[in-house]
């Protein structure tokens, strides 16, 4: 038993979380009310340039997910109003600390019901990448562990970096049928590659989000999460995310039979590696998040089915994961509550002094277990039948999986409320509890007259499939294929059950392999390869002057060599006759290459810099000449500047003596320096060269420019570029250059006396 | 420091600034725009507080303390020039007046908002590396040309 925090301090509710409960409340009846008025959509442009808009709609599919996202958020948000607190309290924090909580849950409810309506690629991109960096926060809430900060990062870097997947397959298809919207890219796709690699991509991106195989393994680090962070984006929202993503999508998907023959394989690895691993886990909440991982391989190989069956199914078995899943992580938060413990092995006959607790959770285990008169069983029922269509293999793995997830559960529920009693129980406040109590009845509800869920799965799977679909569920008291099989995973999971002595050995050494060459391990390798790498990187830049210059100079040169390899040289490098015009050009350039090679060449300190000056002068008096006095003007004052700079620094530094030995030692690299100087300088000299042989105008923009300067009212084309035709630019730079003068300046002052 | 620029610095400030004046007035007809005038008055105040001395240069010339709240407003300035527009649905940095348009004048000088946004840009390169200047000399060992008994 842990020290309990006094009541009076952790019962009192605060602004925050009834605040988010209230906004979870609102949206979740406006999501209710719109449904009776019929639905709606809006359609706003947002870039019409690049033909973006902002397209929502509330169909089936998005009802279905703001539903979820909104009804189990209000529960979860209600149970983390009074879970948080003690949370908090636990760890020693003040309570101050739930303003780092509420706003980023609230975020992630607002972004769910987003991307529930987004009808457009971009705008779903933006909602799953918002969901992502909501989730960072909530899953590193204890930032004071190492664990939960690893968690959150890497939770993160997986959903993260393969939401980009999603962006790479949306401008694929733009690409291929210029738009972004959803609907025109259902009538406008055809099959062919383009298409395939697309649908491929957005599908990798959502199934890392759904935590599948084999990028799952972010999921059961992210239970360093506070319980209600679990108990809402681990089973309703943020992994849902992924699979609401492929039901979006299915369409394109399901152009490639391919590629939902390869859902259908991730989604049972999913479910075999999540269910195996789920059975290995002894605390509660690494528990439910492998069921997590296998659950979502369910509905991803219901996906993988396609068709109507598979649509309708994938649907309904969202909804009934959503509900047992929240309450199961609701469960476990509770019980480490009221106990202090949150592991199997320490826990067990808690039904006699949690009774409700336990019942709840009973119930809600039961459905996702697929018992008879819950919600559940339908949605096996569903799964079957699809299953049972595909052919002998697809239906005896069907039935694996389901006898996994039965083991599994049972393994859970039995552990934690029945045999002998490992723990006290301390009462536990209502907040906590009514939120279970109230999925458990939707569950036994939904087992009962199925009904309005079966209507809501069927208007989801219309949007999925394209077309209005009709399933019955019930229940059947005979000898079809699907009462066979449910009967049949029930004795297999019993078996898996009893045979613990068996059992255990073999699902502890599957878990030893996989922490040993899982997908983890090859994570946690490349990560610190490539923290190595970018330390190296760092280091090689940041050692002297000469690196921080090289770093930038030889990347650069060796880039332009490559561009001008690229480029047909016919007619770039011409050497035109000098004529006597040309001469104080030949003048100011000859003082300029005596100025560079006395600066290159020089050891003392003033001369090189007084060189410097004296090249850029000559430079600033080329440009003159040539014809640019802005240009040169620019250049006079900043050469000034910068000769000035110059001297002050150098008057801080100490006597030049001391300098003397350094030189000689970087004597050693003289090779390098010069390999980089000349690389930098042939490439500049090619450049410019390159430039200088095409002065013609004839068609460019700078001759469109000229041409409209006068009716800019200006009579100077530098300046009216600068002010006027590219102003935005000019803002964004001096907007740039504000913010690092004030990094400069607040650098300085730091060291003024003053 | 050498008596000449003791005498030079200090009175170079009002030439400096008449000169930026001039490359922004004249800058939309003629060369010139407000970053070299920004950079050519800095320049003038940096050599004040160079020959003077930071406590000096501080006393005699106020507006320098306040350089901060110069590029600041100079910010603001270019903003308000560049966006205004949008307020009355045209697109950012419409100049006024819209091409065809007749230029308001004063004497040789026109006025169009493109001036107002150089001005911005102006007080915020001034403004900004004058910031720089005063903590420089921040740096420097305490100033030697400081006079005793002078405060």
């Amino acid at each position: 038993m842990r020290p309990g925090p006094s009541a009076h301090s952790v019962d009192r509710l605060g602004p925050l979380p009834t605040v988010a409960t209230a906004i979870a409340a609102a949206a979740f009846v406006a999501i209710v009310a719109s449904l009776v008025a019929g639905g709606g959509s809006i359609s706003l442009p947002w870039a019409p340039t690049l033909g973006l808009r902002i397209e929502f709609a509330l169909d089936g599919l998005a009802l279905l997910y703001g539903l979820l996202a909104t009804g189990i958020g209000l529960l979860v948000f209600a149970y983390g109003a009074a879970y948080l607190p003690r949370h908090l309290a636990h760890e020693g924090r003040p309570r101050a600390e739930e303003r780092r909580f509420w706003p980023w849950m609230t975020l992630f409810l607002v972004a769910m019901v987003g991307l529930a309506m987004a009808r457009d690629l971009i705008l779903m991109f933006v909602f799953f990448d918002l969901t992502a960096v909501a989730s960072y926060f909530l899953i590193g809430f204890d930032r004071h562990r190492p664990e939960a900060r690893g968690a959150a990062f890497m939770a993160l870097l997986v959903t993260g970096v393969s939401a980009v997947a999603l962006l790479l397959g949306t401008v694929l298809l733009q690409a291929e049928y210029g738009t972004f919207s959803l609907p025109e890219l259902f009538t406008r796709a055809r099959p062919g590659p383009v298409t395939t690699t697309a649908a491929a991509l957005i599908a990798v991106a959502a199934l890392a989000k759904s935590a599948q195989v084999p990028l799952h393994f972010w999921l059961p680090r992210a239970m360093a999460a506070p319980t209600p962070v679990s108990a809402y984006l681990h089973s309703a929202a943020m992994v849902a995310a992924g699979v609401l993503v492929i039901g979006r999508v299915h369409p394109l998907l399901a152009l490639n039979p391919v590629v939902l023959d390869a859902l259908l394989l991730v989604g049972f690895v999913s479910i075999a590696v999540g269910g195996v691993l789920a059975l290995a886990q002894d605390e509660l909440k690494q528990i439910l998040a492998h069921s997590t991982i296998s659950q979502y391989g369910y509905v991803v190989v219901l996906y993988g089915i396609g068709g109507p069956e598979g649509a309708v199914a994938a649907a309904l078995y969202v909804i009934a994961h959503a509900i047992a899943k929240s309450a199961l992580f609701m469960t476990a938060g509770a019980v480490s509550e009221a106990t202090g413990e949150s592991r199997l092995s320490r826990l067990g006959g808690l039904g006699r002094e949690l009774p409700v607790l336990a019942v709840a959770s009973g119930i809600v285990a039961a459905s996702l277990a697929a018992l008879p008169l819950t919600l559940g069983f339908f949605k096996d029922e569903l799964f079957f039948a699809a299953a049972s269509g595909k052919g002998p293999l697809v239906a005896s793995l069907a039935v694996v999986a389901a006898a996994l997830t039965f083991a599994y559960l049972a393994r859970f529920w039995l552990g934690v409320f029945s045999g002998p009693r490992h723990a006290e129980a301390s009462r536990v406040p209502w907040l906590l509890v009514a939120p279970i109590a109230v999925l458990a009845i939707l569950s036994i509800a939904g087992g009962i007259l199925v009904a309005p869920f079966e209507r809501l799965a069927e208007s989801a799977a219309a949007v999925t499939h394209g077309s209005a679909i009709d399933v019955a569920p019930g229940y059947h008291l005979d000898l079809r294929i699907e009462n066979v099989m449910a009967v049949a995973a029930w004795g297999l999971g019993a078996v898996l059950l009893v045979g613990a002595r068996w059992r255990e050995p073999a699902v502890s050494a599957i878990s030893r392999a996989g922490d040993r060459i899982g997908p983890r391990r090859v994570y946690s390798v490349l990560l610190s390869a490539l923290n190595r790498m970018s330390d190296a990187a760092h280091r090689a830049e940041v050692r002297d002057l000469r690196t921080s210059l090289a770093a930038i100079l030889v990347p650069t040169g060796i880039l332009v060599a490559l561009g001008f390899a690229a480029t047909p040289t016919e007619g770039a490098y011409v050497a035109g006759p000098i004529t006597s015009a040309d001469l104080p050009i030949v003048a100011l350039l000859a003082v300029a290459i005596l100025a560079a090679l006395t600066a290159a060449r020089d050891r003392g300190r003033l001369r090189p810099v007084l060189a410097l000056s004296v090249l850029g002068f000559s430079l600033a008096g080329v440009y003159a000449v040539m014809g640019a006095p802005d240009v040169a003007l620019v250049a006079v004052v900043i050469e000034t500047v910068v000769s000035l700079v110059f001297v002050a620094v150098y008057s801080r530094l100490p006597g030049t003596t001391v300098g003397r030995p350094a030189r000689a030692a970087a004597a050693s690299h003289r090779f390098r320096n010069a390999a980089a100087g000349i690389i930098a300088g042939v490439s500049a000299f090619a450049v410019i060269w390159a430039a200088l042989s095409r002065p013609s105008l004839g068609g460019s923009d700078a001759a469109e420019q000229i041409r409209r300067t006068p009716d800019a009212h200006g009579g100077d084309v530098v300046t009216v570029i600068l002010a006027d035709f590219r102003g935005l630019d000019t803002m964004v730079e001096i907007t740039v250059l504000a913010v690092a003068i004030m990094g400069v300046a607040s650098l300085l002052r730091r060291f003024d006396r003053a | 420091m050498s008596p000449i620029i003791d005498v030079v610095a200090p009175r170079l400030l009002a030439p400096a600034v008449m000169l930026a004046a001039a490359l922004i007035v004249k800058g939309y007809t003629d060369v010139g725009e407000g970053f070299s005038a920004g950079v050519i008055v800095a320049l003038a105040i940096a050599l004040r507080y160079v020959a003077l001395g930071r406590t000096r240069a501080d006393r005699t010339f106020a507006l320098a303390r306040r350089a901060h709240l110069v590029a600041a407003g100079g910010l603001l300035v270019a903003l308000a020039f560049g966006f205004a527009g949008v307020a009355f649905g045209r697109p950012p940095f419409t100049h006024l007046p819209l091409p065809g348009e007749s230029v308001m004048r004063i004497g040789r000088l026109e006025i169009t908002t493109a001036v107002g946004f150089d001005v911005g840009l102006f007080l915020l390169v001034s403004g900004g590396l004058t910031v720089l200047v005063r903590h420089l000399t921040g740096l420097m060992p305490a100033d030697e040309t400081e006079p005793e008994g002078d405060g």
